[in-house]
Parts: C-alpha cells; sequence; structure tokens
C-alpha cells in the first residue's frame, strides 16, 4: 500500500469503522451505567435536585482554591491540555469542514496559524502531564496501564496533525494518512479506555449534584 | 455571717461572693468529697496546687496540663463499652480542672459551681449502674462544706 | 450480623453498585486531586490513602460484573482479583484511614462522589469481616442495649434527675403530642451532660413543648459507621417508630456528626419511606429560635475563638450559617479559620475512626492538618458543635501541648441565654 491508497483507506473505510466502533462503544459504555440504575431519595428535600445537578455540572470546571493552592502547575496543564485540544479539534479549519459533512453546518475557525501554535502548546502540555504522572507520587502510585495508553492515543493525532500542517518527516500525504488512522485510533480505543470520562463526566458530576442540590449542601 | 444553706440558689449566691482564690478552695473541698471515685493520683495533687497561695505561674500550668491530661484519659472512647463507675472518675477530673481553671474562662460561672456540678455528676454516675441515688446527698454534702468553710 | 465471609463481602459490595458508582468510576481520570483534599494523605504523604484508591476493590467488582469489557478482561484472566488478601490490605484505608469527611467529593474535578463510595464500599467489608473490633462491638451494644456505648434508660434517667435538682427544669419523658423528640448521643450522655442542661433551659426558655423517648433516646448510628445497613435501619427504626408513636413534628439531632447524616439523609432510604416528621440539627433549631425572637442572648464572650465544622454537619448536612448566625451574638472575637465553611478539614476522629483503636496513631497524626489551622489563627478559645469532634481535637491539642479550651456550641449559647430567673427555691 501507498501513502495514497492508505490515505484514501483512511479517509473512507477506515473512518467509518472507527467512527461506528466509536459511538457503538460508547453508547454501550453509556447504557453500562444507566442500566444500573437509581434508588429515589426518600430523605426530605431542602432544595432542587436539577439544579443542584446543572450548578455541579459548571462548578466542577473550576478548581477549589485549597485544592489549587496545592497543585496549581499541574491543575493549569490540565487545563491547557483540553482547551488546546478543543481549539485545534474544533477550530481549525478542514475539521470543521469535516464536521460540517456530518452536522450539516459549520462554523467560524481560527487562523491555522493560531491553531499551529495551540497545537504546539497543547503537545508540550501533554508531554508535561506525563512527566506530572511519572513524577507525583499519588499519580504514579493510582496510575494504570490504561492511562498510558489514553495518553499516547490522544498524543498521536496531534503530534502527526502538527507534523503533517509543518510538512514535517514524511511526504504530506503519508502524514495526512498517518494523522487520520492516530485519530481512527484514538475513537477506536477511547470507550475501553478512561476517555469515556468525555461523556461520563457530564453524569457524575450530575449524579452527584443532583443528591447535593436535593440536600442543599454544597457542589 | 451566712445563715445554713438549704438549697441551690442560696448555694449560688454564696460561690457568687467568693473571690477567685476562695473559689478555688471551695471547689477543692467539693472535690475531695468525691476523691474515692477517681483512682487517678493527678486528682489528688491538682488539689493541692488549688488549695495553694502565692504559687508560680509554671507549677500551676503543670497542674493544669496534667489534669486534663487526667480528664481525657478517664473519658469513656466513642464507641467503647462503657463503663459508669469508671466514667464518675472522668467527672471528678473535670471538678479538679474547674478548680484550676484559668481566670476569665469561667464564662459567667464560678470555678466552685463548676467543680460542685461536676462531682454530684460523678455521683450520679454511680447511680447509672444502680438505684442508689446519692445525688441529693452530695448536694447536701456540698452545702454543709461551703457552710463550714463561711463559718470559719 | 451473619456469618462474614469473602463471597458475602463481594457480593455485598456487588449490590450497593448503581448507575452514579459506575458513573464515577467511568469518569475518574486519575488527576489525583482527591488525595490533595484528604487530611489522611496530606498529613502522612502517603499516596496509598488516596481517596480513590480506597475503593479501588470495588472498581475491580464493577468493572468485572457490569462492563462487558471488564468481563472480557475477567475471562481472559487479566482483570485482578478481589479476595481475601484485598479485604486485608484495604481494612485500614477503608476505616482507619477515613472518615467519610466528603472533602474528597467536594473537589472531584469530574465529580465523584469517592467518600460516599467508601461508605459503600465498608458494606462489602463488614460482611467480610474486615470490619474493625472497636466498631463491631459499638454496633452489637447499639443493637442489643440501645447504644454503642452501653448507656441504658436509668442512666439517662439519673442524668434527668440530677439536671432537674440542679436547675429546677423538668425533662419530659415520652410526652405524646411534644413538637421536638430531642436526641442525645452517648457521647454527650457520658461525656457532655452540659448538653442536655443546655438544651433544658433553651427548650424552656423558648417556650417549646419537647420529649426524650424512653425507647430511643440514642442518635448515634454505628450502623453507619461500620457500614452495616441493617443495623443502621435497625438504629434508625427505634427512632422513627418512636417519633411517631409520640406524634411529634420535629426530631432534633444533637451535636453529633454522623447522628445526623443517619437520620436526616439516610434514614428515611433505609426504611423505605419517607417520613411523617421533620428532622433538623440542633443548630438549625437554635438558629430558628433566635430569629423568631423565641430566644434571646445577653452578654458576648470576648476571648478570641473560632469554629470548627464537623464535617457531617456542615460540609455534608449543609448546617454551615446557622452557627455562624449564633456565635456572631454570643462572640465579640469571632474569626474565620482559613478554608472554613464547606471545604474545612475533618477533625479526623469521625465516622468511626475515634471509636478504633488501632487507629489512635493515624488519628493523631491527621491532627497536625487542623492544628496548623489553629496556630496560623493563634485563638482562645475553640466552639464546635460535635461530641466527637471535640473530644478527638481535644485530644490532638493535649499531645502537641497546645493549651485551647474547647466549647460547645449550644452549651455556650446556654451561657449567654437570658432568662426568667426561675430556679426552685
Amino acid at each position: 500500500m501507498d501513502a495514497n491508497e492508505l490515505l484514501a483507506w483512511a479517509r473512507g473505510s477506515g473512518f467509518d469503522i472507527a467512527l461506528t466502533i466509536f459511538v457503538a462503544g460508547m453508547l454501550l459504555r453509556l447504557l453500562e451505567v444507566l442500566a444500573l440504575g437509581n434508588k429515589p431519595d426518600l430523605s426530605a428535600p431542602r432544595g432542587s435536585g436539577p439544579k443542584g445537578g446543572v450548578q455541579t455540572l459548571l462548578s466542577r470546571n473550576l478548581p477549589r482554591k485549597a485544592v489549587f493552592d496545592r497543585e496549581p502547575l499541574r491543575i493549569i496543564n490540565g487545563y491547557v491540555l483540553h482547551i488546546g485540544f478543543f481549539i485545534v479539534l474544533f477550530l481549525y479549519g478542514p475539521h470543521i469542514v469535516l464536521f460540517e459533512s456530518f452536522l450539516g453546518f459549520g462554523w467560524p475557525g481560527l487562523p491555522s496559524g493560531v491553531i499551529d501554535a495551540v497545537g504546539a502548546i497543547t503537545i508540550l502540555s501533554l508531554i508535561a502531564a506525563l512527566v506530572f504522572r511519572l513524577n507525583n507520587k499519588v499519580i504514579r502510585f493510582i496510575s494504570t496501564k490504561d492511562d498510558y495508553v489514553a495518553w499516547a492515543v490522544t498524543l498521536l493525532p496531534l503530534l502527526t496533525g502538527y507534523l503533517t500542517y509543518n510538512h514535517l518527516v514524511a511526504s504530506y500525504t503519508m502524514m495526512l494518512a498517518l494523522h487520520l488512522l492516530s485519530v481512527e485510533l484514538l475513537l477506536v480505543v477511547a470507550p475501553f479506555t478512561k476517555l469515556t470520562h468525555m461523556f461520563s463526566f457530564a453524569m457524575a458530576r450530575w449524579y452527584q449534584g443532583y443528591q447535593a442540590g436535593r440536600r442543599g449542601v454544597e457542589s | 455571717m451566712m445563715s445554713t444553706i438549704s438549697n441551690d440558689k442560696q448555694f449560688r449566691d454564696a460561690l457568687n461572693g467568693l473571690n477567685a482564690q476562695q473559689q478555688r478552695l471551695v471547689g477543692a473541698l467539693f472535690v475531695e468529697n468525691v476523691l474515692g471515685l477517681s483512682n487517678d493520683p493527678r486528682v489528688a495533687q491538682s488539689l493541692v496546687v488549688a488549695k495553694g497561695t502565692d504559687l508560680a505561674e509554671d507549677v500551676v500550668n503543670l497542674a493544669r496540663r496534667s489534669i486534663k491530661a487526667a480528664c481525657l484519659e478517664a473519658h469513656t472512647r466513642c464507641g467503647a463499652d462503657g463503663e459508669w463507675t469508671d466514667q464518675a472518675g472522668y467527672f471528678v477530673a473535670r471538678a479538679a480542672e474547674a478548680c484550676l481553671e484559668p481566670e476569665g474562662r469561667s464564662q459567667g460561672k464560678g470555678a466552685a459551681w463548676k467543680a460542685a456540678m461536676s462531682a454530684r455528676m460523678a455521683r450520679t454516675c454511680l447511680a447509672a449502674d444502680s438505684d442508689e441515688d446519692a445525688h441529693d446527698t452530695e448536694s447536701q454534702a456540698q452545702y454543709q462544706i461551703l457552710t463550714s468553710y463561711l463559718d470559719a | 450480623m451473619s456469618a462474614p465471609s469473602v463471597e458475602k463481602g463481594i457480593q455485598a459490595i456487588k449490590g450497593q453498585i448503581d448507575a452514579p458508582v459506575a458513573s464515577f468510576f467511568s469518569a475518574c481520570v486519575h488527576c489525583g486531586l482527591c488525595a490533595e483534599a484528604c487530611l489522611f494523605y496530606t498529613e502522612t504523604g502517603d499516596p496509598k490513602y488516596t481517596p480513590i484508591n480506597k475503593v479501588e476493590p470495588m472498581r475491580r467488582i464493577w468493572e468485572r460484573e457490569y462492563t462487558l469489557f471488564g468481563k472480557a478482561k475477567a475471562a481472559l484472566g487479566l482483570s485482578k482479583e478481589v479476595d481475601a488478601d484485598t479485604f486485608a490490605e484495604w481494612e485500614t484505608l477503608v476505616y482507619d484511614g477515613c472518615t467519610l469527611c466528603g472533602r474528597c467529593s467536594l473537589v472531584c474535578p469530574v465529580g465523584n462522589d469517592i467518600s460516599g463510595m467508601i461508605r459503600k464500599i465498608r458494606e462489602g467489608f463488614a460482611a467480610a469481616g474486615y470490619a474493625p473490633e472497636g466498631l463491631i462491638g459499638a454496633s452489637t451494644r447499639a443493637v442489643e442495649i440501645g447504644s454503642p456505648m452501653g448507656v441504658k434508660l436509668p442512666a439517662v434517667q439519673a442524668q434527668i434527675k440530677h439536671l432537674q435538682k440542679n436547675t429546677g427544669l423538668d425533662v419530659p419523658i415520652d410526652a405524646k403530642g411534644a413538637e421536638y423528640l430531642v436526641l442525645l448521643s452517648s457521647m454527650e450522655i457520658m461525656n457532655f451532660p452540659e448538653y442536655l442542661e443546655a438544651i433544658a433551659r433553651i427548650m424552656h426558655q423558648a417556650g417549646k413543648s419537647w420529649t426524650i423517648a424512653s425507647k430511643a433516646f440514642e442518635a448515634t448510628n454505628s450502623g453507619i459507621q461500620i457500614g452495616v445497613s441493617d443495623i443502621a435501619k435497625l438504629l434508625v427504626s427505634r427512632v422513627v417508630d418512636a417519633a411517631d408513636e409520640l406524634g411529634v413534628k420535629t426530631v432534633i439531632s444533637p451535636e453529633c456528626g454522623h447522628a445526623f447524616t443517619a437520620i436526616r439523609w439516610d434514614g428515611a432510604n433505609l426504611i423505605g419511606r419517607p417520613y411523617g416528621f421533620e428532622v433538623k440539627h440542633i443548630l438549625e433549631v437554635l438558629d430558628e429560635f433566635v430569629k423568631k425572637g423565641l430566644i434571646k442572648t445577653e452578654g458576648m464572650e470576648d476571648a478570641k475563638l473560632t469554629y470548627h465544622d464537623p464535617c457531617q454537619i456542615a460540609r455534608k448536612g449543609g448546617v454551615v450559617e446557622q452557627p455562624r448566625n449564633l456565635l456572631n451574638r454570643i462572640a465579640s472575637n469571632f474569626v474565620e479559620m482559613e478554608d472554613a465553611g464547606e471545604m474545612n478539614w475533618c477533625c479526623g476522629g469521625g465516622g468511626g475512626v475515634s471509636a478504633n483503636e488501632r487507629a489512635d496513631e493515624l488519628k493523631l497524626t491527621a491532627f497536625n492538618r487542623k492544628k496548623a489551622q489553629l496556630e496560623a489563627l493563634g485563638v482562645d478559645t475553640l466552639v464546635t458543635a460535635c461530641a466527637n469532634c471535640r473530644l478527638t481535637l481535644e485530644e490532638g491539642l493535649e499531645e502537641n501541648n497546645m493549651d485551647i479550651p474547647i466549647v460547645g456550641l449550644t452549651e455556650m449559647l446556654a451561657e449567654y441565654l437570658v432568662e426568667d430567673d426561675k430556679e426552685q427555691a
């Protein structure tokens, strides 16, 4: 298979397979959670569950001061990582075109030069995250293979994307093919790793927030 | 001269008329009356300090720490099988602790009154396990102790 | 409790896994921030106390039983076991090194209620026979005698007599139709009887009808602490039955942390139906009384003091403002420690830790966090509203040569109460 054939496959069947596995896999994970059910709380409520759910969906976006003060760099790095990833994923022209082909609508993006810089920063941030993971005794202690796999499959699309855009390492066609394949790898692997958090975080925040809202306690 | 004290109102009024030093002394007398309910030697030792005069600051502080420790050790741990006879010792220690409390911490209650209450509580502990109710006897004894002190 | 076994433990843990728990495990990204909120980690530096690590056995069971991928892994022999060794290794993490304080739950970025999961996993440990001796004793006594510390009705009656003679106030027992049913914790009955006296004086002044129930005076719920819902249910039922029988409007939970959690939040779910009465913490009631002008205070404490928020009452109970409202009325020099309120640090003795002798040293190490908070402030007095916090703090202060007296808020309020002088002659 030469670069062109690889790219064609990655753009076609490869993407279809990966997306199907991603969607089916994520749906499965979510249903596995929901199927377990949640008993209603019979205690007398003090406040509103839904309000608490919504509030918590938002409140956990920011760290508590007491914890931030203990790990400011690591926490800030987490933001850089996520925000950078989203900017690159959602605000890059060619990506928006792809989304448009599925959704039927698009949105304005950022100049490619900006995306390139953000991408570079995000890659550095991911590397920093790995350094933190290996050096912080708490995270190192609780880390499993899953964490490292998730890290790798998240890094690859960013890295190959950066290399593609900057015409580095191999021919443009080959790099693009590799980039797409790395995205497909991420899609296929994601439902089986902690990357499920991209959806389950909302459920977790909602469940705890709902109970807290009902009880009128902080969340 | 105070007429015989026969109820708590008179008891409290008489106690309130005492100065800090006198309260410590009288409090110590109340504790002595229930000393037998505690087997911690630190209680008796603290009473010596409570009754003393012109003692150095660090002697008093040492005694305070010692009786505080005695209280803590005597209390029943959360969830443990409570023994009321042992718990009596806790209240005796608390009574002694009250005698040594620094001024300004009593929150409006005199040291002697607090010591008296804890001493009565110590006696009440014995009633927890049995039918014997020596509470009244203890109050009466305290009235007597105070009267004797005032008459002296 | 029937004969424990590892199999029963695993089944118990399985039974505790619901959608929320599954969502928590799915969302956890191993960021480790929960450790930064946990005083057992911050004061020991030992990563094994990382909260999410405490529930690792539950995670293994969840993955194996409730996820397709996990089932496949197990079939291929690729998943980690949960066996006797697991229970043995995790016992001290789940009991000694956790007070169920809930700080971890509050800081998790993805919203996991980790302390809730630790409470759930205790069901498995108890069923497997891996619960601390002190808690087993306490729960057994609670079930058989009615109090985890073996306090029987005659003891309470003796204290009531003592109170009646000293204050001239009546303490009603089993008064039908009273507005309030007052519960007491054994810790208060045994170590801080001033609490009951304060209640009597305050109720009298407020002109409210109240009562104690002879069949259910105990507020402490050892079942919650050890993690055996059957016991928790039995203990709560006693209170519910008494409250129903006496027809009270409101049940008042005393100054004891987990007692409030048990009766206010867990109770209805344990017995499977909503209550026919309200449940309030004593601080909520006092705040109400003051706001309605039913009780007035006079004078102020001018010593520099601060307030320690009991975890179950503040963070988990939502009673944060009320103690401050009350304190501001009777204290002229009330200063807040750093992280006061919902994010306050645990005393280190709650959730069954103080009943567990094996955890004594760890508890004292954990206290260093509270010590740091206090040293930064430099106060003359510490006020709190939980008998267990009180003793844990006293022990910690004593160990560290810190001379700061501790006082209960209800008791303190009673000191400054304006009372119509009705002492009997």
